[in-house]
Parts: C-alpha cells; sequence; structure tokens
C-alpha cells in the first residue's frame, strides 16, 4: 500500500474530530443531553429489551468477553442502559432510585464505565438467542450506550475519522485510497482479461464495492467479478467507491448519522436501476442494508440486496456456476451480523459443500456461532491496525488517538481481544479445518490474528476470493 | 363477619374478604399501565422483505426460539438450569401455583373455565397420603383421585413445595454470590422479591402442615398462618406489573414471539 502525506483535507478532518472527541473529564451538560436524544429513540421493542430483563444472567456465558471478565456479560455490560431508564423514565424508579438500580451516570468514571461496556460488546447477538427472555441486550449497549458515550466525546478517534470520510466522500479525495481502488480494479481488469463492466445501468446485478472490501480483501474483490463474468450474468460496479464501510457511523452509535449516509448510499445506486445489489461485507453492512433500509427509507428500496454467498447459491442452483470440487479441509464462520443478524446460514454450507468434499461445519455454527471478538469496532482498536491506517492517511497513529487515555484504553481493548478470541480459534481447531472461510473483514481479521497467537496453522479466505479460484 | 366464626379483624378475614380487592385493582392497573406504554410506543415501520424459508421452518423456528435457551444454560450454567428452571419454575412454583388441589379450588371458583382442570383431575395433591383437600377449606371437595397415579409419591404439594423452597434459596444464594463479585445487574428489589415469595412459600407449606398428627394448630393459628400466606400471594400480584415477575404474565411470551418473529420469520435464520 502506498504511504501517503497527509492532504490538507486530512489535517482539517483531524482537528475537527479531535474537537469533538474528549476522553478527560465529565461535561454534565453534555451526558445529560445525550441521555435525553437516546431515550428519545425508545420504542416497544426497545421498551421490552429494557423492562423485562430478570437478571438471570443466562445469557453471561454466550458473550465473547464474558471469559475475559464476568463483569461484562450482556446482563452487566445492559444494565447500564437500564440503570439510566429507570432513573429517566419510569415513576419508581424515580421514586425509590438506588432500590431499583436507578441512576445516571455522574462522573467521569461513570461515563468510563458506559465506554468500556460499549467496547466490550460486539454486538453479535449470541446473548438475544441465548436469553430466556428474547432480549437483545447486545442492541441496547450498541445503540443507547454507544450513542451516550460517543455524543459524550468518547468516540474511538479511528471510527470517527472514518465516519466523517464515508459520509464527506473524502476517500476520493485522499490518494492513497484510491490508489487502493484503482489497483485492484486494475488487477481485476487483468484477471478477467476485459474492462470491468463499470456504471452500466439497470443491469440484473450491481456488484458494490466499497472501500473497505478493496483494501482488505482486494482477492476476494477479484474473485467476485470473476464468477459473475464466468457465470454470464449482467453485472456492473461502481467505477469509483460510494462509501468506505457503510454505515460506519452505526458503529459508533451516531445513528442519524447512519441513517443519511444510507439515504445517500440508495441515491447513488439508485441512479443505475439496477435489479438486485450485491455485498462482498457480511458485516454490519449487511443488516443494515438488508433490513434497516426499507425502515430508513420509508419504503423498500428498488433493488434487492443479496450477499455475495446467498448470489452464488443461487448460480449454482441454476446450473450457471461450475466449481471443481476438491477435498480441502475447509469450515465457514459465521459471521455474526450475516447469520445471527442476517438470517444467512445454510447458503454457505450449500456452497462450500459444491466447493468441496471435505467442507465441514464448525462445532458450533449457524445461530450458536461463536462470535470471534473483533466486532463493533473492537478489530479497529489495536495498534496494528492505527499504524496500518495512519500511513494510508499519512499520519503518525498517534494523531489517531485523542490522547495518553484512550491509546490506554485502545491497548487494554487489544488485551482483550486475546481472550475472546479464543474460544473461536479452539472451535476451529475442532473442527479440524486447514481453511477457514468466512465474508466478514473483520472476522477475517480477528481469526487470522487469533490463529496466530494461538499456534493455529490455517488459512482465511473471504468467500468469494476461495470459490474464484475454484472455478471450472 | 368473618368465616367460620374469626373476626373480620384476623390476618385471614382481612386478606380473603378485603385486601383482595385491593390488590386486584393494583394489578388491573399495573396491567394497563404497562400494556398501555407498549402500545403507546409502538412506532410503525415499513420492514424488509423477509426471507423465504417456508412454513416448515418457521414452525421448527418458533421451536428453537424457546428451547434454545434452555439446552444452552442446561450446558454453560447446569446448576442454575437445575436449580433455577427445574426446582424453581418447572416442578416448583409453576405447578404450585396452578395446579394444587386448593388452588384450582381457588381459581375455578372465581374463574369458571378453570374448572376444567379441576374436572380433568389435573389438579396435584396436597401430600402423597391424602388426596383431598384439608378438612378445613371453605371449599366443597368435589373432585378426588388425581390424573397421577403413583406419580402423586413425588408429584404432590409437599416435594413441589420443598423443591420450590430449594429453588428460591438457590436464586437468593446466588444473588449474594453475584453482588459480593460486583455484578451490578442484582437490584435490593431482588430480595424483595424473591423474600417475599418464600414467605408465601413458608407460609403455604406451614398453614398446609397445619397438623402432622402428633402436633396440631389451633384454629386462630392455623387462620393467621393461612391469612400470611393469602396476604403474600396478594402483595405479590399487586408486585407483578411492577416487577421481574411481569415476565410470567407478559415479558417472557412478549419476548420469545418477537424475537422469533424478528429472527427466524424475517431474517430467514435456520
Amino acid at each position: 500500500m502506498a504511504e501517503a502525506a497527509p492532504g490538507p483535507d486530512v489535517r482539517k478532518l483531524l482537528e475537527e474530530i479531535k474537537r469533538n472527541i474528549s476522553w478527560e473529564g465529565f461535561q454534565a451538560d453534555r451526558v445529560e443531553k445525550t441521555i435525553q436524544e437516546a431515550l428519545a429513540t425508545l420504542d416497544s421493542v426497545k421498551l421490552h429489551f429494557l423492562e423485562n430483563c430478570v437478571g438471570c444472567a443466562a445469557c453471561a456465558p454466550s458473550c465473547p468477553y464474558y471469559y475475559v471478565s464476568e463483569k461484562y456479560g450482556p446482563v452487566e455490560k445492559a444494565e447500564l442502559a437500564r440503570n439510566i431508564y429507570r432513573k429517566e423514565a419510569t415513576i419508581l424508579g424515580k421514586l425509590l432510585g438506588p432500590l431499583l438500580n436507578a441512576k445516571k451516570p455522574k462522573s467521569e468514571k461513570d461515563l468510563d464505565t458506559i465506554v468500556e461496556a460499549v467496547y466490550r460488546c460486539t454486538n453479535c447477538g449470541a446473548c438475544y438467542v441465548s436469553c430466556p427472555f428474547g432480549i437483545d441486550s447486545g442492541a441496547i449497549i450498541k445503540s443507547i450506550l454507544a450513542s451516550i458515550a460517543t455524543k459524550s466525546g468518547r468516540a474511538p478517534t479511528l471510527i470517527a475519522v472514518f465516519d466523517v470520510i464515508e459520509r464527506e466522500k473524502l476517500f476520493l479525495k485522499i490518494p492513497s485510497f484510491m490508489y487502493i481502488w484503482n489497483e485492484v480494479m486494475k488487477k481485476a481488469e487483468q484477471a478477467l482479461g476485459k474492462p470491468l463492466p463499470f456504471d452500466k445501468k439497470g443491469a440484473e446485478y450491481f456488484l458494490l464495492v466499497n472501500m473497505a472490501d478493496a483494501m482488505f480483501y482486494p482477492d476476494a474483490v477479484i474473485g467476485a467479478m470473476r464468477v459473475l463474468d464466468r457465470a454470464g450474468v449482467d453485472w456492473t460496479l461502481p467505477s469509483k467507491p460510494f462509501a468506505f464501510r457503510p454505515p460506519i457511523a452505526a458503529v459508533i452509535g451516531l445513528f442519524k448519522q447512519a441513517r443519511e449516509m444510507l439515504k445517500m448510499l440508495n441515491a447513488d445506486i439508485s441512479k443505475y436501476e439496477p435489479k438486485n445489489v450485491v455485498l462482498l461485507d457480511g458485516g454490519f453492512v449487511y443488516p443494515w442494508l438488508r433490513f434497516q433500509m426499507p425502515k430508513v427509507l420509508g419504503r423498500r428500496p428498488s433493488y434487492r440486496v443479496l450477499h455475495i454467498v446467498e448470489l452464488f447459491e443461487k448460480l449454482i442452483k441454476e446450473g450457471k456456476l461450475k466449481l471443481n470440487q476438491t477435498d480441502d479441509k475447509v469450515t465457514w464462520h459465521d459471521p455474526c451480523q450475516l447469520a445471527r443478524r442476517g438470517g444467512v446460514t445454510e447458503e454457505p454450507n450449500f456452497v462450500l459443500s459444491a466447493a468441496s468434499k471435505g467442507f465441514r461445519k464448525l462445532p458450533h455454527h449457524g445461530a450458536e456461532s461463536y462470535c470471534c471478538g473483533g466486532g463493533g469496532g473492537i478489530g479497529c482498536m489495536n495498534m496494528e491496525m492505527l499504524e496500518q491506517m495512519g500511513k494510508l492517511l499519512g499520519v503518525s497513529s498517534k494523531d489517531l488517538v485523542a490522547g495518553e487515555k484512550e491509546l490506554e484504553f485502545i491497548q487494554k481493548t487489544a488485551e482483550h481481544w486475546t481472550i475472546a478470541v479464543k474460544r473461536k480459534i479452539d472451535d476451529i481447531k475442532k473442527s479440524g479445518a486447514d481453511i477457514v472461510v468466512t465474508a466478514c473483514p473483520v472476522c477475517m481479521h480477528s481469526i487470522a490474528g487469533g490463529a496466530q497467537l494461538y499456534g493455529l496453522k490455517t488459512q482465511v479466505r473471504h468467500i468469494a476470493a476461495y470459490i474464484g479460484e475454484r472455478l471450472q | 363477619m368473618g368465616y367460620l366464626g374469626g373476626s373480620t379483624a384476623d390476618v385471614y378475614s382481612f386478606a380473603v374478604y378485603y385486601f383482595f380487592w385491593v390488590a386486584i385493582t393494583v394489578f388491573a392497573f399495573g396491567t394497563a399501565y404497562r400494556l398501555a406504554k407498549m402500545v403507546l410506543l409502538w412506532r410503525r415501520v415499513v420492514k424488509a422483505e423477509p426471507r423465504n424459508r417456508g412454513v416448515g421452518a418457521w414452525i421448527i423456528g418458533l421451536v428453537r426460539t424457546f428451547v434454545d435457551p434452555i439446552i444452552f444454560s442446561m450446558k454453560a450454567k447446569p446448576h442454575d438450569f437445575l436449580a433455577g428452571l427445574v426446582a424453581l419454575h418447572i416442578v416448583g412454583v409453576l405447578p404450585l401455583i396452578f395446579l394444587l388441589a386448593h388452588h384450582v379450588a381457588f381459581f375455578a371458583y372465581w374463574f369458571a373455565p378453570y374448572k376444567l382442570v379441576a374436572e380433568t383431575g389435573l389438579w396435584i395433591p396436597l401430600s402423597v397420603t391424602t388426596s383431598t383437600l384439608t378438612i378445613t377449606s371453605p371449599i366443597e371437595v368435589k373432585f378426588v383421585n388425581s390424573i397421577w397415579g403413583p406419580l402423586t409419591v413425588i408429584l404432590n404439594g409437599d416435594v413441589l413445595a420443598i423443591l420450590a423452597i430449594l429453588g428460591v434459596a438457590f436464586k437468593i444464594g446466588t444473588k449474594v454470590m453475584e453482588q459480593a463479585h460486583g455484578l451490578r445487574h442484582v437490584r435490593w428489589s431482588d430480595y424483595f422479591s424473591l423474600g417475599l415469595l418464600m414467605f408465601i412459600l413458608l407460609t403455604g407449606y406451614a398453614a398446609a402442615r397445619h397438623s402432622t398428627g402428633t402436633v396440631t394448630m389451633d384454629v386462630g393459628t392455623y387462620r393467621t398462618v393461612l391469612g400470611f400466606h393469602i396476604l403474600g400471594a396478594e402483595i405479590l400480584l399487586m408486585l407483578i406489573p411492577f416487577s421481574k415477575y411481569w415476565h410470567f404474565v407478559f415479558g417472557y411470551w412478549y419476548g420469545k414471539l418477537h424475537e422469533w418473529y424478528d429472527l427466524r420469520v424475517q431474517k430467514g435464520l435456520v
């Protein structure tokens, strides 16, 4: 990847971000305002999540961070949101306060506790399916608490930077980003041996390649194009990225900004009048575009949203995608956002079974899949990521943190991740697989890092890269 | 005038003839309040096209939505599963509340369709040695010989009450331990809720065992113990809409059905 000098846009962006981020101190007025804004988003479903927890803690062992400390069990983290809700929105909470755990954050320490809860939750949804009452603790941790933390100033600087880069489309102005994009497209053209079908109107399949796809798994971008080309379907892709990893604002609880981004993205896509939009990213991008988009727009979009693995399944069933079946000892890791929160669980098994006779499911898969421990912004909270992104932006990694306190928090988060990822690595070890195929950049990074840490020799591949190399 | 010549000022008469209506009123108000909040906060949204996995997957999904957490709990927290779910819920409190012969008679008196439970013999006898209601029951006994047959050796009020008491004691102990570990989800109100349940179980057990054959409570003591049992149950009834006990009336059913619709029907998780 090319190193860049910081352009004036990047400098201006960093200065602006740092003005809004404050990891030190406690501004009572600001916190109060954020609480009111967060509670204004309550609906009957969130009300159920806040009011009906009996404190049985049955969810606790489902969370990868419970294995770091029992205080990181979902019930414990979500209780912070319930504390605020009870104090602010219930009569008994106002009257009986401490007896019902009804209280609001009142100090720097309280705010730090909230931030810690937010970044010890991957929003993987395991607590949702293991709760005897159907309470999605992750949803309220990553919505109410994340919103309070970020709007009070406690946001990871790097993710806040990505958010602005995405919403202001600054990636188009940052030379290193566009260098990566152009290089991937050039390699794809070489692989296909013909010009890419950019920006066609009315295509059957619109391959929505985002900036993060090109950065994190260029081989998957090329693999997907090879499959689409070989299958002979009518497809296109944007000549320039529309977004970084949309809507990245959601990762830090900025839901208004996330909705704005989705509207903008929909406008960009709709100009091309595609019938289907195909995603490579099986992380949060999938459920947001597939399930949140209609809520945001107030109508269903004019296209269907598919993940590439759903398209692969369809093409295999239609006989348009033929694979050289191998004996690879290959397994599928279900990204939480694609599987538990997106419902795509059967399709990858079908596709990988067609690709290899050695395919085996992980001991914990589908709805019961173990989370990799890196989602919810945690994957961005390590020195390696800060250094890589610093190089791309032409700044020092220190420019991507707000100060010593954020730096310490990032280091502590990275240490905790090493424990959280172990359960996943052990599950992969039990499967006996040599290759782990998945579809989320964070899962890929987390599993590859965890495998290295715990001495597991395994390749981690994106499904599009893996299938793209096995075409007949 | 109280029953069997008792004074209206005693606990039993107060609980049965006066406080009962207070408890019902508070419960009804609280229930309306909780449900109204849910209705008022309901927001109509445009949903994505559901993933169509077919009706079979929906049905399997419905079963899994309810069963998966139980299996998970069995594997991940076996002690909680045994004490919390099995002892406290499945063989303890739930059958005691809804199937114990005394309660069946009471519910059938106030709610006619409940007579079905009495008539089908589903009611659970008080003890292994007798399938009849105790002699002091004010309710006329028309049904004897439950369908449980030899199972009454274990399926009787005595055994179930002991299991329920052990289950509640375990939950109180768990809360103490969790609080000692600094876990923040433990509320002081939990101790009140569980303590009240324990009080109801102990007074109910004591009232039912008013005669051991060698030691017999006098009528006044019996009426007082039974009165406290009923009063405790009425306080619990009032507490239901404002506490964790709401789960059994509404929270559990809404939560699981919402989860089923959200994950299994809408998203197609199989």
